[in-house]
C-alpha cells in the first residue's frame, strides 16, 4: 500500500488549515481520515493532487469549514439554558424595568411603616417615565402570540446578547 | 436504498455510542468503514457529520480519547466512558422501543426471516 510522505502530510495539514479549520484536534481528525483515503486510492506519487481534490470534496457541501462550524454549534448547544417563553420574559423584565423600580422600593423600605404608599411624586414621576416605554415594549413582545411572529425570540436573544446559551421554549 | 439525511442525524449519536461499545477503541475512519459495512453500504456517515458528533460526544465526556502516532500525523481512537457505557445501553433501548411504537403506529408488518 503507498503510503503518504512528510510533504505531502504537510501539504494536507496546511490545506485543512487554509479552509478554515482552525480546532487542531478537528485538523488532526481530519488529517488522518483523508491521509488513509488516499494510501488506499492512491498507488503512485503522480496521483497524489489529484486524488487529494476529489477526496477534500466529499467532506463537504459548500466548504470545509462547515464541520468545524458545526462542532462549535453542537458544543455551544450543550450548555444552552432552557427557559419557557414566560421565564424568558420575567427575566428580560427583571433586567431593563428592575433598575427603575428599585429607588421605589428603596423608598419604602427606608421609610419606615408609617409612610405607607405615599411614595414622592419625584420618584413615581422617574419611575413611570423611564421604565414605561421598555415595559410597553415588552409587553407587546410577550403578548404578541408567536405564530404571528417567529422571531420574537431571536430578537429577544439578540437583545441580551447571549443567543447561542439560551434556548427558547414555547410556554406551557 | 440509503436512508435520508434527517433520519441517519436522529440515530447517529447512538449508532456511534453502540459501535464504541462493541469495539472497545475506534478511529474516524474505521467507525465510517464499520458502519458501512455492517449496514451493506445502505447507511454512509459522512465526515461532516461524523467529527461534530464525536467531539459533542467528548465534550459531554461519553467518550475518551487517546492519540498514536502514524509516522508524522496523529491518530486519535476513541473509546466510551463508563458514563458513556451506560449511555449507549440507555440510547440503544430508547431507539428500540421507539422503533416498536413506528411499527405500531404506521403499521408496518415486520417481514418474516
Amino acid at each position: 500500500m503507498y503510503s503518504l510522505n512528510e510533504q505531502q502530510i504537510d501539504f494536507i495539514l496546511r490545506d485543512i488549515n487554509a479552509r478554515g479549520v482552525r480546532l487542531e484536534s478537528l485538523q488532526n481528525d481530519l488529517l488522518d481520515h483523508i491521509c488513509v483515503i488516499i494510501e488506499q486510492q492512491i498507488e503512485k506519487e503522480e496521483d497524489f493532487e489529484q486524488c487529494y481534490e476529489s477526496t477534500i470534496r466529499a467532506f463537504y457541501r459548500q466548504e470545509l469549514r462547515e464541520i468545524e462550524e458545526d462542532t462549535i454549534f453542537l458544543l455551544a448547544c450543550r450548555n444552552r439554558l432552557t427557559l419557557s417563553r414566560t421565564l424568558f420574559f420575567i427575566l428580560l423584565f427583571t433586567i431593563f424595568i428592575g433598575p427603575f423600580i428599585y429607588p421605589d422600593i428603596a423608598w419604602l423600605v427606608t421609610s419606615g411603616p408609617t409612610a405607607g404608599w405615599n411614595i414622592p411624586l419625584d420618584i413615581w414621576a422617574s419611575t413611570v417615565v423611564y421604565s414605561l416605554f421598555p415595559l410597553l415594549i415588552l409587553l407587546v413582545l410577550l403578548l404578541t402570540p408567536e405564530r404571528l411572529d417567529p422571531l420574537i425570540p431571536a430578537k429577544s436573544k439578540v437583545l441580551l446578547g447571549v443567543r447561542p446559551f439560551i434556548k427558547i421554549i414555547a410556554a406551557r | 436504498m440509503s436512508y435520508s439525511t434527517e433520519l441517519i442525524k436522529g440515530t447517529l449519536k447512538t449508532i456511534i455510542l453502540k459501535l464504541l461499545a462493541d469495539n472497545k477503541k475506534m478511529y474516524g475512519y474505521e467507525i465510517t468503514q464499520k458502519v458501512k459495512e455492517l449496514t451493506a453500504d445502505r447507511i454512509q456517515i459522512t465526515e461532516g457529520a461524523l467529527y461534530p458528533t464525536l467531539h459533542a460526544l467528548e465534550a459531554d465526556k461519553l467518550v475518551t480519547t487517546e492519540t498514536e502516532y502514524i509516522g508524522k500525523r496523529i491518530r486519535k481512537y476513541y473509546s466510551l466512558s463508563p458514563t458513556g457505557k451506560t449511555q449507549a445501553k440507555e440510547k440503544v433501548k430508547e431507539l428500540a422501543s421507539f422503533m416498536d411504537t413506528m411499527i405500531s403506529l404506521l403499521d408496518i408488518k415486520p417481514k418474516m426471516i
